[in-house]
C-alpha cells in the first residue's frame, strides 16, 4: 500500500490547506481588531501594541448584552412554535395520512425553494398593516411561516417511517389521537426534533433580510441584522468593526463548538433530506 | 371517500381563501394627506417642562448633531434623546420608509422633493413665521423650499432646516505643496492642473478622493469642474427640477472630459473605486494625497488631525478672476409629518441657529457657517486655521452668488442609480464623458417625469 | 446558509436506501389512515397551514399582484399590465442583475462541487483520522456564522491593503494586486469567491459522508480490473454520489440565484452595477427607489427562475433505484 500512503499524505496536506483557507478570514478579523481604533492596518500584521480594549469598546458600542437578549427572544419565539406546528402537520401528513394529504404536502413543498427576497415587499406592507413593524414579532411571525415548508417536510419524513403498529396498539389501550401524538410519537421523534431545532435556531439567529427590512432598531433585531447596523454605524472604523464582528459571531460559534456533533449531523441530514 | 374529500377541499379552500383574499383592488391608497399649509402658530413653540424624548435619526461619523443634542439637554434637562445612527447612503435608502412608518422627530435628510411629494415631511412655514426664520438671508433656506406638490425646489414652503450650511472646495496638504513648490493656492484651473502634474512626477498622488461602494465621490471634483467651465445657475436649475433643465450641456461635457483627463493621467489612487469616504480621510490625513475635494464639515477634524498642515481654497475658475462657485448646502434636517414632538424638534432647530453656545459648537465641531440672522454674533475662530479659511470662502461665494446644491441631490435615486455607477465606469474606462451625461440625463428625465 | 430543496417525490420516503435503510412494509389497511377521521388530520395540519398561508402564500399572491401595477409604495397605484415584466427583460441594468446571479453559479456551485469532489476523494482514505475529525469542525465554521460576518471579513481580506494582496506580494505577484471588490473585472468573481468559501466546506463534508457509504468492495473489484484512480473516480465514486451531488448543486445554485447578504455587505452591487444581483435589486427598487411594481416583477421572475433551475436538478439526480 505504498501508493495509499502517498495519497494519504497528499490528503492530509490538502486538508490542512483547506482548513487554513477556511480560518484565514477569522484570523484576519482577529488581528485587525487588535490595531488601534480608527487606523487602517494593512494585511496581516501583528500590532506592536495590541489593543485588547477594542473588544471591550466594541462590546459596549454594539450593546452586546441587549443584542444577545434580543436574538434569544426571537429564537424563543420562532423555534418552539415552528417545531410544534411542523410536528403537528408532519404527523398528520406522514402518519395519520388523511385524505388530501398529497395536495397539502405539495403546497408546503413548493415553498421549500422560495427565496425570501421574493416576498419581502408585500411582507413589509403586511407587517406594517398589522402594526408590528419594529417589533420582534415582525421577524418572528414571518419566519415561522417561512420555516413551515422545511419543518413539515422534515417531520413528515420522520413520521412516514414510524411503524403504524405502534399507534394501533396504543389505540387498543384507549388512547385518543392527541394522547397518541403527545405521549408516544413526540417522545419518539426527539432525535428528528432536536436536529430540526438546531437548524431552525441557526437560520433564525443568522437571518438578515427580514431583520434589516422589518425592524429599524438594531436592538430588536437578530444578531445578523444587528451586525448590519453595526457595520452601518462603525464601518468607518476598521479595527472596531472587526472586533464587533468577532463578538457578534461568537455566540453561534460557542454553541456550535459545544454541540458540534449534533450540528454537523443536523446540517448534513438537513441538506440531504431537503 | 367522496364526502370526506369534499369536506377537506372545503377546509383547504376556507384557509386559503380567507388569507389570500387580499388580492382584490389595487395596492396603496392610505397615503398621508397633505397639510393645507404650515398652520400659523399663535406663539413660538417650546419643549415645555414635561419630560420629552426626541427621536432622532442622524448620520454617523460626524460628531456635530450629538454634541448639539448633549448641550441642548444640558440647557433643557426635560429633553432626552433617542438617537439612531447610520451612514448617509443607508439613510438615503431608508428615508421614505422610515418617515412613513417609523416617524422620527428629527431626521438627517437627503434630497427632499420626493419626500414632500408623498407628504412625509412637515411643512415648517408656521414655525418659520413664529421663530422669524423668514428674516434670515433667503439663500440659507432656498434649497429646502418646495413649490406645492414638491415639483420644483428653491421656492415655496419650507420643509426642512439646516444645522449649519456647508461649503465645499479643495483641501490641500501644505507639506506636500511645499515639496512641489506650490506656495499659494492655484488661482486658475490651469494652475491647478500644473500643480497636479508636478505632484504626479514627484511621486505624490495628486488627488485624494473616494469613489467606492455606493458613494461616487468623484461627483465632488466633477461638479467643481462644471462650475469652473460654466455658470452655476443652470446646474442649480437642474438640481431644482426646473422644467426643461438638462445636465448634458456643452460646458458640462468639457468638465467631464477634464475629469477623465485627470483619471487617465493617473491623478487618483488606482483603487479609487474601492475607497470609501472614511478610507479617503484616513489616507489624506496620513499624507497620501496632495488635494482632496471635500467640504468644510471636515475643517474642525482636519484642524485637529493635521494642525497647521492643511489649507483650503475654492475651486479656481478657468479664467483668472472669474466667478467662483461651490456646492454649499444646509446640513439638512427635517421633521416627519407624523412626528410626535414636532414642536420641540422645531424649537431645537431654532436653538441651533440662535443660541450662542450652539453656534459656537456648530463652528468648532461642525466647521461650517451657522444658520441664522445675518447679524448674529459669529464665534471666534483662530487665525490660520482651515476653519477660518473655509468661513472666509463662504463670504466670497456669497459675493459671487455662486452657491450650488449638490448634483447628487437632484432626485432621490440619481446618486445611487446614476452618478455613482456612471462615475465608477468612467474610472474603469467603460464610459465616455459624453455618454455619461446622456445616461444621467435620461435617468433623470424618467425619474422626474415618471413617478 | 443551507437552504432546503424540494423533493419531488410526494408521499414516498425521502430517506435514501443505503445499507442502513429500513425496509418498510405497507399494509393495505394503512392507505386509509389510522382509522382516524380525516377531519382530525386536518386539525393537526391547520395551524401550520394558516401561518404558512398568512406569511408566505399571501405575500406570494400579493407579489404577483403588485407586479402588475406601478406603485411608489405610498400613494395610489396605476395598472401597468405586463409592462414591468417587459422592463425586467429589456432594461440592461435589471437584466444584467439576473445574468450576474447566473454567473455567480460558477463560483457558488461549480467550484464547491468540483473542488469538493476532488478534495473529498483525496482525503477519503484518511476520513477516519483525527485530523479529518478536526477538519469536519473547522470546515463547518462558515456554515455557522452569519453571511454578513463572512462578507465583512472578506471585504477586508480583498481590500487593496488586505491579506490577499499581501500574500500575492510574497509570491512576487504584486502586479495583479488590486482592490478586488472595487475593480469592474474582478468584483463579481471576488463576490463569488466569498460564496465559494462559505459553501465549499459543506459540500466537501457532504460528499465525504456519501463516500463513506460506498461499498469498498466496488473499489476492490475495480482495482482487480486494473482501473486507475481516475477511472475509479468516474465509474464508481461519481455515480454513487449522485444524490449528494444533487443536493450540493441544488443548495448552492439557490444560494447563488438568491444571494443577498454577501453582496449587500461587500459591494452594495458596485462598482457600477458589476455585482448587482436580483435579490439586492429588489431591495433597492422596493425600499429606496420605491418602484414597488418593478421590484415585484423582478421578484416573480426570481422565484420562477429558482424553481425552474431547482426542479430539473432534483429530477436528474433523484435516486431511481
Amino acid at each position: 500500500m505504498i501508493v495509499g500512503r502517498r495519497e494519504a499524505w497528499t490528503g492530509r496536506l490538502l486538508l490542512v490547506l483547506l482548513m487554513a483557507v477556511t480560518l484565514m478570514p477569522f484570523l484576519s478579523l482577529f488581528v485587525t481588531a487588535l490595531h488601534p481604533s480608527g487606523s487602517y492596518p494593512s494585511g496581516l500584521e501583528w500590532p506592536s501594541d495590541p489593543q485588547w480594549g477594542n473588544f471591550v469598546k466594541a462590546f459596549q458600542a454594539a450593546r452586546m448584552i441587549e443584542l444577545i437578549k434580543s436574538s434569544v427572544l426571537i429564537v424563543l419565539g420562532v423555534v418552539p412554535l415552528s417545531l410544534l406546528l411542523g410536528t403537528l402537520a408532519g404527523f398528520a401528513i406522514g402518519h395519520l395520512r388523511m385524505a388530501g394529504r398529497n395536495l397539502v404536502f405539495l403546497v408546503f413543498v413548493l415553498g421549500l425553494t422560495l427565496p425570501f427576497e421574493g416576498i419581502i415587499t408585500p411582507l413589509y406592507y403586511q407587517v406594517r398593516d398589522m402594526g408590528l413593524l419594529n417589533t420582534r414579532w415582525a421577524i418572528i411571525l414571518p419566519l415561522i411561516g417561512l420555516f413551515m415548508p422545511f419543518g413539515v417536510f422534515w417531520m413528515r419524513a420522520h413520521f412516514v417511517n414510524v411503524p403504524e403498529a405502534l399507534s394501533e396498539s396504543a389505540r387498543i389501550d384507549g388512547a385518543n389521537v392527541w394522547q397518541l401524538f403527545w405521549r408516544i410519537h413526540v417522545p419518539l421523534a426527539m432525535p428528528a426534533l432536536s436536529s430540526l431545532a438546531i437548524l431552525l435556531f441557526l437560520w433564525t439567529w443568522n437571518q438578515f433580510l427580514l431583520a434589516i427590512v422589518l425592524v429599524d432598531d438594531p436592538l430588536k433585531r437578530t444578531m445578523s441584522g444587528a451586525l448590519g447596523a453595526f457595520q452601518g454605524q462603525w464601518g468607518t472604523d476598521m479595527p472596531l468593526l472587526c472586533a464587533g464582528s468577532l463578538l457578534i459571531l461568537t455566540p453561534t460559534l460557542v454553541i456550535f463548538l459545544i454541540f458540534q456533533r449534533r450540528f454537523v449531523t443536523a446540517l448534513l441530514q438537513g441538506s440531504l433530506k431537503g | 371517500m367522496s364526502r370526506r374529500t369534499r369536506w377537506n377541499g372545503a377546509a383547504l379552500a376556507v384557509v386559503m381563501g380567507g388569507t389570500l383574499a387580499a388580492g382584490c383592488g389595487a395596492p396603496g391608497g392610505d397615503a398621508p394627506q397633505p397639510e393645507a399649509t404650515g398652520a400659523s402658530l399663535a406663539a413660538a413653540p417650546t419643549c415645555g417642562t414635561a419630560p420629552v424624548t426626541l427621536n432622532a435619526y442622524i448620520e454617523t461619523g460626524f460628531p456635530l448633531p450629538k454634541e448639539l443634542s448633549t448641550e441642548f439637554s444640558k440647557q433643557y434637562p426635560n429633553v432626552k434623546w433617542n438617537i439612531r445612527e447610520d451612514q448617509f447612503a443607508v439613510i438615503t435608502q431608508n428615508a421614505p420608509r422610515v418617515l412613513a412608518d417609523d416617524p422620527p422627530d428629527l431626521m438627517r435628510l437627503p434630497q427632499v422633493s420626493e419626500l414632500v411629494k408623498n407628504n412625509l415631511l412637515k411643512n415648517l412655514d408656521g414655525y418659520a413665521k413664529a421663530f422669524g426664520w423668514d428674516s434670515w438671508p433667503a439663500s440659507q433656506l432656498e434649497q429646502m423650499r418646495l413649490a406645492p406638490g414638491g415639483k420644483t425646489r428653491g421656492e415655496g414652503s419650507l420643509y426642512a432646516m439646516g444645522l449649519n450650511f456647508s461649503m465645499t472646495g479643495v483641501f490641500y496638504n501644505k507639506k506636500l505643496a511645499d515639496k512641489i513648490g506650490m506656495s499659494s493656492p492655484p488661482t486658475t484651473l490651469a494652475e491647478l492642473d500644473d500643480a497636479m502634474a508636478k505632484a504626479k512626477s514627484a511621486g505624490i498622488t495628486p488627488i485624494a478622493q473616494f469613489n467606492g461602494g455606493a458613494t461616487g465621490g468623484l461627483a465632488f471634483p466633477l461638479q467643481d469642474l462644471m462650475a469652473s467651465y460654466g455658470p452655476s445657475g443652470p446646474i442649480n436649475d437642474w438640481i431644482y427640477q426646473k422644467p426643461g433643465a438638462t445636465i448634458d450641456t456643452p460646458s458640462n461635457v468639457q468638465a467631464t472630459q477634464h475629469l477623465e483627463k485627470w483619471i487617465k493621467a493617473g491623478y487618483f489612487w488606482k483603487d479609487i473605486n474601492a475607497v470609501d469616504y472614511a478610507t479617503m480621510m484616513s489616507r489624506f490625513i496620513k499624507g497620501e494625497g496632495l488635494f482632496s475635494f471635500n467640504g468644510d464639515w471636515e475643517s474642525g477634524n482636519l484642524d485637529k488631525q493635521m494642525a497647521g498642515n492643511v489649507g483650503f481654497f475654492l475651486m479656481p475658475p478657468v479664467q483668472q478672476g472669474g466667478k467662483q462657485a461651490a456646492m454649499s448646502a444646509p446640513l439638512t434636517y427635517g421633521i416627519s409629518s407624523r412626528a410626535k414632538n414636532a414642536d420641540c424638534a422645531a424649537f431645537f432647530l431654532n436653538w441651533v441657529a440662535t443660541d450662542p453656545k450652539a453656534r459656537e459648537i456648530g463652528v468648532k465641531i461642525g466647521g461650517s457657517h451657522p444658520m441664522g440672522p445675518a447679524d448674529a454674533p459669529m464665534p471666534e475662530v483662530a487665525e490660520g486655521t482651515v476653519t477660518a479659511s473655509t468661513l472666509d470662502a463662504g463670504a466670497k461665494i456669497a459675493q459671487d452668488n455662486g452657491s450650488m446644491d449638490f448634483i447628487a441631490n437632484a432626485t432621490g435615486a440619481i446618486y445611487a442609480k446614476s452618478w455613482t455607477p456612471q462615475l465608477q465606469k468612467l474610472v474603469a474606462g467603460q464610459q465616455t464623458p459624453e455618454e455619461l451625461l446622456k445616461s444621467v440625463q435620461s435617468d433623470y428625465t424618467s425619474q422626474v417625469g415618471g413617478s | 446558509m443551507t437552504r432546503p430543496t424540494p423533493d419531488s417525490a410526494v408521499d414516498s420516503p425521502a430517506t435514501r436506501p443505503g445499507p442502513a435503510a429500513v425496509t418498510r412494509k405497507r399494509s393495505p389497511a394503512r392507505a386509509g389512515g389510522l382509522r382516524t377521521p380525516s377531519r382530525v388530520g386536518w386539525l393537526f395540519v391547520a395551524p401550520a397551514l394558516i401561518v404558512y398561508a398568512v406569511f408566505v402564500l399571501r405575500p406570494i399572491v400579493l407579489t404577483v399582484q403588485y407586479s402588475l401595477y406601478r406603485w411608489d409604495g405610498i400613494g395610489p397605484s396605476t395598472w401597468a399590465g405586463l409592462g414591468n415584466y417587459v422592463k425586467v427583460f429589456t432594461d440592461p441594468d435589471l437584466f444584467a442583475s439576473i445574468l450576474n446571479a447566473v454567473k455567480l453559479i460558477a463560483f457558488f456551485s461549480v467550484i464547491p462541487v468540483v473542488l469538493g469532489l476532488a478534495i473529498a476523494s483525496t482525503i477519503r482514505r484518511i476520513a477516519a483520522s483525527r485530523l479529518a475529525l478536526v477538519a469536519r469542525t473547522v470546515l463547518f465554521l462558515p456554515q455557522v456564522i452569519p453571511l454578513v460576518a463572512a462578507g465583512i471579513a472578506w471585504s477586508w481580506l480583498l481590500s487593496s491593503t488586505g491579506l490577499v494582496n499581501q500574500l500575492l506580494g510574497y509570491v512576487g505577484l504584486d502586479g495583479v494586486a488590486r482592490a478586488w471588490l472595487g475593480d469592474f473585472s474582478t468584483a463579481l468573481p471576488a463576490v463569488g469567491v466569498i460564496g465559494a468559501w462559505v459553501l465549499l466546506g459543506l459540500c466537501t463534508i457532504l460528499l465525504l459522508s456519501g463516500m463513506s457509504k460506498i461499498d469498498p468492495s466496488l473499489y476492490e473489484a475495480a482495482r482487480m480490473d486494473g482501473a486507475n484512480s481516475l477511472r475509479e473516480f468516474i465509474s464508481i465514486t461519481v455515480p454513487s454520489l449522485r444524490q449528494e451531488i444533487g443536493v450540493c448543486v441544488t443548495v448552492t445554485v439557490i444560494a447563488a440565484l438568491a444571494s443577498f447578504d454577501i453582496v449587500y455587505v461587500s459591494t452594495q452591487g458596485g462598482p457600477g452595477n458589476a455585482t448587482m444581483v436580483p435579490g439586492l435589486e429588489i431591495y433597492y427598487l422596493a425600499f429606496s427607489e420605491r418602484q414597488v411594481g418593478m421590484a415585484s416583477a423582478l421578484a416573480v421572475v426570481l422565484m420562477l427562475l429558482v424553481i425552474l433551475v431547482a426542479l430539473p436538478i432534483q429530477w436528474l439526480t433523484k435516486d431511481r433505484s
